[in-house]
């Protein structure tokens, strides 16, 4: 560690923590923001890396990592410091596990939109991340959950953004620039919440259906009816003739049952287990295949990507509403990877690769071509944080890579 | 202990030019053509400020380019003159974002008008940014889609203005704001780069830079071209008029549909003051003047769940002992309801020759206490106060009715503005919901934010314009909090009679 690091003293663990590129060999755990401001001026003195960890479910995603000192648990900024149930909004440190704030606010006919996989997974990391899983259909993204977000800078000091309201232009919405930069523009350290109430009605339903253009696109249009929560298009790639669709409706009796007769002229819809959303969900995001890749396409180009991913041997878990495709299996080369990520972009999106292979990483940018936006990127990183101390290297814009795609 | 702040606000600016350069206007002139290019004294007047009328200040020209590739030629052109550029749009903002500054060019997006794209399937449309709100929905009616932000002066105001301001609307409730439905945008920069953020999936890779640009009043660049995102049209609508004695229990009635679970598209509250001035005017939608409150709900979804849901609503306003409550029977009758609330603005006209439009949000269980309070304060300053706000949202619209050729009312508008805002933000509250902050509030920012609040805000803005060309002095403080203590500097002592 330098030498301002080490005149805190700050209480640190030997705990080896690995991440793509290399880890950290000691994990310190500041009680409180203004310990954290310290260490993260401190660090910036010392121009030290820092690995920011949270539930620790997602640090497998990341390019590289530039050379690392230190690494800082955020598991101390614990606790739900303000529930309303009356505005039905949050506030939580960023330490906080999302599965304590989903049962604290079921009790009052509350929940939270982030549907963030696993039970592990904190605040701080699904906002750092802006991770979501298939209910983002019905919920939105991180963002839309946001209402307002505290940080620690790289200079160490701590600031706010946005409020407790649920309608604010009061100044940039910087949370939206915070929100899945991966802790390399700022450290969240809590966050007000948006919450939704509970639907009185919650079910779910699955069907077996043919593998076809034409079934995806009926499901891809149902999407928009009112109660529909998530739908999972799960196609294995060795039994690609068949398809097994998952949906989940919520809303009254007559509007679930409404649309649910929407979904059988489709398929023979059966109910399912009511934790079945949340199993798929887990099981496809954070698969422990060698690869797992996350697109966003145009959502009429969706078939046609989950048909190319499906004819390289992966396995895929699509959303049809949301034009995302999750894919995970094995592969037998980079360019195979590389093509799939031509693929996403010439279909109007693009492709992260959440999981691969560590050989491949130094051909491979993670996260992949950010376009009009790298010199912006590159700048706001340079404002931000001058001397590269937040996550350096394990986000976007670290210059072209390989195939620069 | 934390580090102190490391960054500051830029230093104050240096003089501007305040008659146009040499060779300026004829080089603006041979870019966009004489036919858009306004620079004599009696063609400038209009655009002496947007909805905000005051602090107003005449441009050295207002350009009305019809491309993007005039608008980065423009802005080029301003940056070789040393002169500062200011995007506008239809000029309906209420916070004075468009408003020039001294000795700058307006460039005005309106005659960038067209709808580029319609991808029905996709449920997207590309427009350009002098597109107005309310002609998108018109034109895509027939497909089954609307465009969701709908202020009220949705049938004026631009889409590169609602970008520019991320505005709201009554609809705000269920559907967001501007910047829910914003997947990406072509761009010029203050260095008159053309650049593209996002893509149509509406998610990238990297920070967002779309979300951050939404609501940064222009201050980041200009936008030239948006990719929309478009909802289907519901299934069913349903409107309801609620009438009550009084507005908090109008308030305590929007608190528990909240509660009931059910989401309505949109709850707005109208007091008895606008019931009175509306139904004085061409607005008039049959409300009766001795009510003191009407609250309108909107739902939308399934037909089959109309019923349940309107049975919801009524048991919330009857438990707060609503007179009476109507449920739109026709498509006529739902249009006359929201005429009461969309008029309200215009009907106010009638009260007095000038009015500040208030916009402050404070957390919905607040509602009744902040009206009272609102009241009071409009009471001891002696104004007249009418009242009509996004209730769901918990977004205020205290309107204070005035006559701005009395400068002792004048004052006391001002200073009952400000401690509504105080007010509402002393009750967790900020200072803007949807009108921005632009001229109008930048100097309230302290009610809200620390000064080391501000500093990456600024570092934001230095990023996409580091030499502060592009609409400079709007959103924050120019100088940390200098006019805190002298609100003369606003620029209230320079109202036009």
């Amino acid at each position: 560690m330098g030498a301002a690091i080490e005149s805190l003293g700050p209480a640190v663990r030997e705990e080896r923590v690995s991440v793509p590129g290399g880890g950290v060999e000691r994990v310190a755990t500041p009680e409180d923001v203004e310990a954290l401001g310290g260490l993260v001026a401190a660090a910036s003195e010392d121009r030290a890396g820092l690995l920011f960890l949270g539930g620790r479910t997602r640090l497998h995603l990341a390019n590289p990592a530039a050379p690392l000192v230190l690494g800082v648990s955020l598991a101390g900024l614990v606790g739900i410091d303000e529930f309303d149930p009356d505005e039905g909004v949050l506030h939580a440190g960023a330490g906080t596990p999302i599965q304590q704030i989903r049962e604290t606010v079921a009790a009052e006919g509350w929940e939270l939109p982030l549907d963030t996989p696993g039970t592990t997974s904190t605040v701080g990391g699904t906002v750092a991340t802006a991770a979501t899983g298939p209910r983002a259909h019905a919920f939105g993204t991180v963002k839309d959950a946001l209402l307002g977000l505290e940080v620690v800078g790289a200079d160490g000091v701590a600031t706010k953004c946005g409020g407790r309201v649920v309608k604010n232009v009061t100044g940039y919405d910087l949370a939206k620039l915070y929100c899945g930069s991966f802790g390399t523009i700022a450290i969240v350290t809590g966050a007000w919440l948006r919450l939704r109430p509970t639907p009185p009605v919650l079910r779910s339903f699955e069907a077996e259906i043919a593998n076809e253009a034409a079934a995806f696109e009926a499901l891809r249009k149902l999407g928009e009816r009112p109660s529909v929560r998530a739908v999972i298009w799960r196609a294995v790639a060795d039994r690609c003739a068949g398809a097994r669709v998952l949906v989940e409706l919520g809303g009254s009796e007559a509007g679930v049952a409404s649309d649910l007769a929407a979904y059988r002229e489709v398929a023979s819809f059966e109910g399912a287990d009511g934790t079945a959303v949340d199993a798929e969900r887990d099981r496809a995001i954070g698969s422990a295949d060698e690869i797992e890749i996350r697109a966003r396409v145009l959502g009429t180009n969706t078939y046609e990507f989950l048909s190319a991913t499906l004819a390289v041997g992966l396995s895929v878990s699509a959303e049809p509403g949301q034009g995302l495709v999750r894919a995970h299996g094995a592969l037998p080369s980079v360019e195979t990877l590389l093509d799939l990520r031509e693929t996403a972009v010439r279909l109007g999106g693009f492709a992260a690769f959440e999981r691969l292979p560590n050989g491949w990483r130094p051909e491979v940018d993670v996260f992949g071509d950010v376009g009009g936006g790298g010199p912006i990127i590159q700048s706001l990183s340079r404002r931000f944080d001058p001397n590269g101390i937040l996550n350096p290297g394990r986000f976007v814009a670290r210059g072209p890579v390989g195939r620069g795609v | 202990m934390s580090a102190a702040p490391t960054h500051n606000a830029p230093p104050a600016e240096a003089p501007r030019p305040t008659v146009a350069p040499p060779g300026l206007i004829e080089r603006l002139r041979r870019i966009v053509g004489d036919e858009n290019c306004l620079a004599r004294e009696g063609e400038l007047f209009a655009y002496e400020c947007d909805g905000l009328t005051l602090d107003p200040h005449r441009p050295l020209a207002v350009l009305l380019p019809e491309t993007t590739e005039e608008v980065a030629r423009i802005v080029l052109a301003c940056r070789e003159a040393g002169v500062h550029f200011v995007p506008r749009g239809a000029g309906t903002g209420l916070s004075g974002g468009a408003h020039a500054t001294p000795g700058s060019v307006l460039i005005e997006c309106s005659r960038m008008n067209r709808i580029l794209e319609v991808d029905e399937a996709n449920r997207t449309a590309v427009v350009q940014p002098g597109v107005v709100n309310a002609e998108l929905s018109t034109a895509i009616k027939h497909l089954g889609l609307f465009y969701a932000p709908d202020p009220s002066s949705q049938q004026a105001c631009t889409i590169g203005g609602n970008v520019a301001e991320n505005s709201g609307g009554p609809h705000t409730l269920k559907y967001g704001t501007t910047t829910n439905h914003i997947l990406s945008l072509e761009v010029v920069l203050p260095d008159g780069t053309i650049t593209r953020l996002g893509n149509r999936t509406g998610e990238s890779p990297g920070p967002d830079l779309v979300g951050a640009f939404v609501g940064s009043e222009g201050t980041l660049g200009i936008v030239t071209e948006i990719t929309v995102n478009l909802e289907p049209i519901p299934e069913a609508i349903e409107t309801l008029l609620a009438i009550f004695d009084d507005v908090v229990a109008a308030c305590r009635a929007v608190g528990r549909v909240i509660r009931s679970g059910v989401v309505p598209a949109a709850m707005e509250i109208v007091d008895k003051r606008t019931i009175e001035a509306v139904e004085a005017s061409v607005y008039a939608a049959g409300l009766p003047t001795n009510a003191g409150a009407v609250l309108i709900v909107e739902l939308d979804g399934s037909k089959v769940c109309m019923e349940g849901e309107i049975a919801a609503i009524r048991e919330a306003c009857e438990a707060e002992g609503c007179q009476t409550i109507q449920v739109a029977q026709n498509e006529e009758e739902r249009l006359k309801f929201w005429r009461a609330r969309k008029g309200a603005f215009g009907a106010m006209g009638r009260l007095a020759p000038d009015l500040y439009v208030h916009d402050a949000v404070v957390p919905r269980v607040k509602l009744p206490e902040i009206l009272a309070k609102v009241g009071e304060i409009c009471d001891r300053h002696r104004l007249k106060l009418a009242n009509v706000f996004h209730a769901g949202d918990g977004n205020l619209h205290p309107n204070i009715c005035f006559d701005r050729r009395d400068p002792d009312e004048l004052e006391r508008v001002i200073a009952a503005g400000e401690e509504i805002l105080t007010a509402c933000t002393e009750a967790g509250g900020v200072i803007t919901g949807e009108h921005g902050v632009g001229v109008e509030k930048r100097d309230y920012m302290h009610l809200v934010f620390e000064p080391h609040d501000l500093e990456p805000m600024y570092r934001l803005r230095e990023t996409f314009n580091p030499d502060g060309v592009c609409n400079p002095g709007k959103q924050i403080p120019t100088t940390r909090f200098c006019v805190e203590s002298n609100p003369k500097a606003r620029g209230y002592d320079e109202v036009p009679i």
